[in-house]
């Protein structure tokens, strides 16, 4: 049995009173943002033998993003029991006592896939429009989902309709300017334009997922999304954010027009409208599939900063600076109409 | 030097998508291993040109301050346009490229938010221009890992 196998085991013992095993734990490579851990959790008490499959979600020491493990608990038990498919938490630990780190313990959702270049291949592939269609659709649910009757109002910090946009431009410039190891002339060209020709208020309030794309769903092989995970990077804002990162280019995983490999952006965009009762105003969401550019771009730039100073040794954080980071500028050049088709690449 | 690094790098993604990566134990160390593959095939890619688009798009931006000398009215930022626009690289090492390279666009920034303030169709070409070589730039660097 392995360290963290033990500390978990005896963790878990002291947690719920009685004798825990953990067995076959295994580090699995989705959520970038925490190592994700799967494991079977058998319980021993009385004459009562329970076997469960569960997931370990434990704060790495660098991550793609700096996010708030609350969050992410707040998030996903408030979309429990909804028609959001969410996994059953079991605690979060916020003392790094015990494991070393803070951590969440939830259900694992059993028979899903989320790697999307496995979803790009059979058995999924044939089943893309169906999974697209749950995907936007679900997308619409969160939207359309009242922050206050969930409770996560009560969570997550405040924002007025017409200050959504500026507090997510003010949080990815200032990543930016914090992270760039380079000069990024074309988002820097992107924040200015952002700034002179800001959207309308947000339609209403609502909680936005804040990394909805396709390697955060969890699909089965008859096409259906069972889960949404990484829930933590959750806030409240305008919903066209989630619907502007859902269908961003660098999504695009059979490299053709499909968004998120799955649908065409107007299909996308239709589903996404009437499961939410939300009509899409194609200048403001232009505006936001822009603020999705600038927020990969911080990201991408952000990871490859962890690697380039050796703070992190995981090749996902430089496969995001050579594998991202010219794509997002190409995305948004090609969404501010300056992408020159004729040059060869 | 032979074998061409090339061959070298098709021969290491090669082992590591067909040999390592199959046989590690778990899923996470098997992602990490393709993804190896993934960060070599790109390596591969930027090493034979790596010098070449650098001062290639070291080039399109000096001729961009050149033009630029005839339309910018502001002294301050016309003398580093002039200034800037005559560095020239004391090496063709990748490094030395690259430090030109960030000084230039660095101004290049400076001058786009400059020229989108100024009036007239020579400020709206020059505009132009810039957002011109930010696309060319973009396809100098395009890596076949990338998805758009």
């Amino acid at each position: 049995m392995g360290r963290l196998e033990e500390a978990l085991a005896s963790y878990l013992t002291r947690h719920f009173g009685h004798a825990v095993r953990v067995e076959s734990l295994d580090r699995i490579p989705v959520g970038a943002s925490r190592e994700t851990y799967r494991f079977v959790m058998r319980a021993d008490r009385e004459a009562e033998l329970t076997a469960r499959r569960m997931i370990l979600r434990l704060d790495p020491p660098t991550s793609l993003i700096e996010t708030d493990r609350r969050t992410e608990y707040a998030a996903i038990r408030a979309f429990h029991g909804s028609d959001v498919p969410v996994p059953e938490l079991l605690l979060i630990e916020e003392d790094p006592e015990a494991l070393g780190a803070s951590f969440i313990v939830m259900q694992e959702i059993v028979g899903g896939e989320a790697a999307p270049y496995r979803l790009i291949e059979p058995p999924y592939r044939a089943n893309l429009e169906t999974t697209g269609q749950h995907k936007w659709s679900i997308l619409g649910s969160i939207a359309k989902t009242d922050p206050a009757a969930c409770g996560l109002d009560r969570v997550l910090p405040p924002v007025a309709a017409e200050d959504c946009w500026r507090q997510e431009l003010q949080r990815w410039e200032t990543m930016l300017d914090a992270d760039e190891l380079e000069p990024q002339p074309i988002q820097r060209a992107a924040i200015r334009w952002m700034k002179r020709n800001p959207p309308p208020p947000a339609q209403r309030i609502s909680v936005v997922h804040g990394d909805y794309r396709t390697g955060n769903l969890l699909v089965s092989d008859t096409g259906a999304v069972i889960g949404v995970l990484d829930w933590e990077m959750a806030h409240l804002g305008d919903p066209l954010e989630d619907l502007a990162w859902s269908i961003n280019r660098v999504w695009c995983f059979r490299k053709d027009e499909r968004r998120g490999g799955m649908l065409p952006k107007d299909e996308a965009i239709a589903i996404w409208e009437k499961s939410s009762g939300l009509a899409v105003d194609a200048d403001a969401l232009r505006w936001w599939e822009l603020l999705a550019c600038l927020k990969g771009q911080a990201i991408w730039i952000s990871a490859t900063k962890e690697y380039q100073t050796g703070a992190t040794h995981d090749p996902l954080m430089a496969l995001a600076g050579w594998m991202q980071v010219n794509s997002q500028d190409r995305a948004t050049l090609e969404l501010m109409g300056r992408l020159s088709h004729g040059i060869s690449t | 030097m032979k074998p061409d690094v090339s061959v070298y790098f098709r021969e290491l993604v090669r082992a590591l998508r067909e040999d390592f990566a199959p046989k590690l134990p778990t899923a996470f160390e098997q992602g990490a291993a393709l993804r190896l593959a993934m960060l070599s095939q790109a390596a591969s890619e930027e090493f034979d040109r790596a010098a070449a688009r650098r001062l290639e798009e070291n080039e399109a931006m000096r001729r961009l301050f050149e033009r630029a000398s005839s339309i910018v009215k502001t002294p301050d930022l016309l003398t580093r346009l002039q200034t800037v626009g005559c560095l020239r690289e004391d090496s063709i090492h990748v490094s030395a490229l690259d430090r030109v390279n960030q000084t230039l666009r660095d101004l290049l920034i400076e001058l786009h938010a400059h020229v989108e303030t100024l009036a007239g169709d020579d400020a709206r070409a020059l505009e132009a221009d810039i957002w011109f070589e930010f696309s060319a730039s973009t396809a100098r660097r395009a890596l076949s890992i990338g998805r758009f």
